[in-house]
């Protein structure tokens, strides 16, 4: 039974939303990119090429990457169907279920949030480490909308289920042998899910979105990784169970070792918040002045939304030197961009590192730490990335 | 006139390299149309059925009698039998194709990646785009020995991207990285799918052309941003250009063809008619604009 939202609780989520904040970031200047961008761009040594639908460090220039840049990953194929037969479900453990359509959805107050989306397996090995992108998500708000259901109390688990389907083979070459088609599914807990700056998106920077990245409705998590923002959504569901789907429980579960007292014990968790990361992007030179180089390199920074408090670029062993921040844009789940001068170098091979540091102190390890070195699986792959690069006399 | 010629030039070749042609051919009129007119059909010329026509009904007798011998002059003086006999042959019936290939940059259309493929962008000069003539029917019976090429997958790139290759090649995959990769084509008339494990190789041969237009794309399923394109043809008039974007087709019959190129990275195509003047080199220069030169 299709039931309208409730117009007022939305309104009144509105008042709250970001996008008073927001306003100033669609004028904002992106000159501080551009500027870094001037000299003569250094190629970075034994990095693949950038292919097509991916971010392309090395010339980004702008805080919103463009759709160009903009990556799609999924695990069940593209779906085809008709948007104009498209509804959401929203059932489950409600008193009241819902079926909305776009048109209800956009009839909504809009709501906009600029937030950095980076794929769990970004970084994860040097063919595929540019799966992240900066957008401005439009939508309505999720928390309201849920809320009108009627939330059982018992409910402690909300599932959210894409229109991508696939079977899915368990217990595979057993007697027990089970083949079951399945929705591609992610579910985060209650009080995640009601969070108020989730969205029911249909637009992406002022456009529609597009169809291989989720239209007509994505589910948009500002902080956490893109698994968690369901593409091609479809059905929301209310559980008093943990939900165990493949991508849920089998796959995005990072095993990591950690050390108690001599022993390493290894432990899964759920792949969900975006690691505190930072890149550099791009290395820029001017003409030699005396057998020496002048250079620069610019780069960005991004989290869940904790805040970054500070870059530090080290240029082979030499010490942490502070990068500038931008100061604007900036958006809470955005990434930061930074420049840093890096005075003159000699010519010859140089490897440049970055790393990010948060408003609670935690600083982005590097692979030889324990968190990342005792990481068994690929996903969450936040070390720090070192880039080689050579500089001609 | 030319075609005569080229005729009975065969008609010799095929009796020196040992053929029994009475049994192979009807008689020796058969033979006669036969090889008339497979050097019809490779010239782009009327077909089979044209041609038997013409041959009936041809009144310049005395000319082909002129040719024909001419024909079986050039044939005798050949010191390799039925080795590459349209290369070999023809010196006199084939033109050069030449020239260069740049990309027309467009600030509406920008090629972000194009820094990948040119060198200077004034110039605009393309790497990387595959060059060939095509026509109905095209192929070069030249008895073409099986060459194998490489393709390397190295820094989580396939290297060359871009391949062109004959029908029947071998292409040799490694894997130079410290990572397992795999090679992956799901093309209709040939697919495979193979894991490769760190150092290992994998040859595959390509038996059946592509053309210009529908290259065997080459995936890592472990690594969706790697890619390669292998172009296979039927003839050996091809070529992918250095990175001084120039091309040069040599020992091209002469005769009208269609002029190819394709940059599948940059989803460049063009088209257009050339016509290959016998013992002339025929200069082209393609400026490639993203806009109307797309596939």
């Amino acid at each position: 039974m299709t039931r309208p939202p409730n117009r007022r609780a939305a309104l009144k989520q509105t008042a709250l939303s970001t996008v008073g904040a927001l306003t100033w970031l669609s004028h904002a200047s992106t000159t501080f990119a551009q500027n870094a961008n001037e000299g003569e761009l250094v190629p970075f040594l034994d990095e693949p090429r950038t292919p097509a639908n991916r971010l392309d460090w090395e010339v980004m220039d702008s805080w919103l990457t463009p759709k160009d840049q903009v990556f799609s990953v999924q695990h069940y194929g593209v779906p085809e169907f008709n948007y104009e037969d498209y509804r959401l479900e929203i059932g489950g453990m409600v008193a009241q279920p819902k079926q909305l359509t776009v048109a209800d959805l956009k009839a909504l107050p809009k709501n906009e949030v600029v937030m950095t989306l980076e794929c769990a397996g970004n970084g994860s090995n040097p063919g595929f480490k540019n799966a992240v992108c900066n957008n401005r998500w439009g939508g309505a708000l999720l928390a309201p909308i849920l809320k009108e259901c009627g939330i059982d109390p018992a409910v402690t688990e909300v599932v959210f289920f894409g229109e991508d389907k696939q079977e899915e083979v368990l217990r595979p070459g057993t007697k027990r042998e089970l083949k079951v088609e399945v929705p591609f599914g992610r579910s985060m807990s209650l009080a995640d899910a009601m969070r108020p700056d989730l969205l029911l998106a249909y637009e992406r920077n002022g456009q529609p979105i597009e169809h291989r990245n989720g239209a007509p409705i994505r589910l948009i998590v500002p902080g956490w990784y893109g698994v968690a923002n369901v593409k091609w959504l479809t059905r929301i569901e209310f559980r008093d169970r943990r939900y165990m789907g493949r991508y849920m429980a089998r796959d995005y579960v990072t095993v990591r070792g950690e050390r108690l007292g001599d022993e390493i014990v290894y432990v899964e968790s759920s792949v969900t918040r975006i690691q505190l990361k930072s890149v550099v992007a791009r290395v820029t030179r001017q003409p030699t002045i005396k057998d020496k180089v002048p250079v620069k390199a610019f780069g960005v920074a991004w989290d869940d939304g904790t805040g970054i408090a500070k870059v530090e670029v080290r240029v082979d062993d030499g010490p942490w030197q502070a990068a500038v921040l931008q100061e604007e844009p900036r958006s809470k789940y955005a990434w930061t961009f930074y420049s840093i001068d890096l005075g003159q170098l000699s010519p010859g091979e140089h490897t440049i590192v970055s790393r990010a540091i948060n408003a609670h102190g935690r600083i982005q390890p590097t692979a030889d730490e324990d968190e990342i070195a005792l990481k068994k699986t690929y996903w969450e792959a936040y070390e720090q990335w070192p880039r080689k690069f050579s500089l001609e006399a | 006139m030319a075609t005569v010629f080229l005729v009975a030039h065969d008609i010799v070749a095929h009796i020196a390299s040992g053929c029994d042609v009475a049994q192979n051919s009807r008689n020796w009129q058969g033979f006669f149309c036969e090889m008339f007119c497979m050097r019809i059909d490779f010239l782009k010329r009327p077909s089979r059925s044209a041609a038997r026509r013409r041959i009936g009904s041809s009144s310049s007798c005395q000319v082909i009698v002129v040719l024909l011998l001419a024909g079986i002059g050039s044939a005798l003086g050949e010191q390799s039998w039925g080795a590459e006999p349209l290369q070999s042959v023809a010196a006199a019936n084939v033109g050069t194709v030449r020239g260069t290939v740049a990309y027309m940059a467009d600030p509406a259309y920008p090629w972000r990646l194009g820094r990948y493929y040119i060198k200077n962008p004034k110039t605009g000069l393309l790497a990387e785009a595959v060059v060939a003539i095509s026509s109905r029917g095209l192929k070069a019976n030249d008895n073409h020995e099986p060459r194998t090429v490489v393709v390397d997958q190295k820094d989580f790139q396939f290297t060359p991207e871009t391949t062109a290759i004959r029908a029947g090649d071998h292409v040799r995959f490694l894997n130079s990285d410290n990572h397992t990769h795999n090679v992956k084509t799901a093309d209709p008339k040939f697919s495979f799918n193979v894991t490769m494990p760190v150092g290992s190789e994998h040859t595959e041969t390509f038996t059946t052309a592509s053309g210009a237009g529908r290259p065997y794309q080459i995936d890592c399923v472990f690594h969706s941003a790697m890619r390669a394109w292998i172009f296979v043809f039927d003839h050996p008039w091809f070529q992918v250009t250095p990175i001084d974007g120039s091309f040069e087709l040599k020992n091209v019959p002469a005769g009208e063809y269609r002029l190819e190129i394709d940059h599948p990275a940059g989803r460049l195509r063009h088209r257009q008619t050339i016509q290959v003047v016998a013992g002339k080199t025929l200069d082209v220069s393609v400026k490639l604009h993203p806009n109307t030169d797309k596939p």
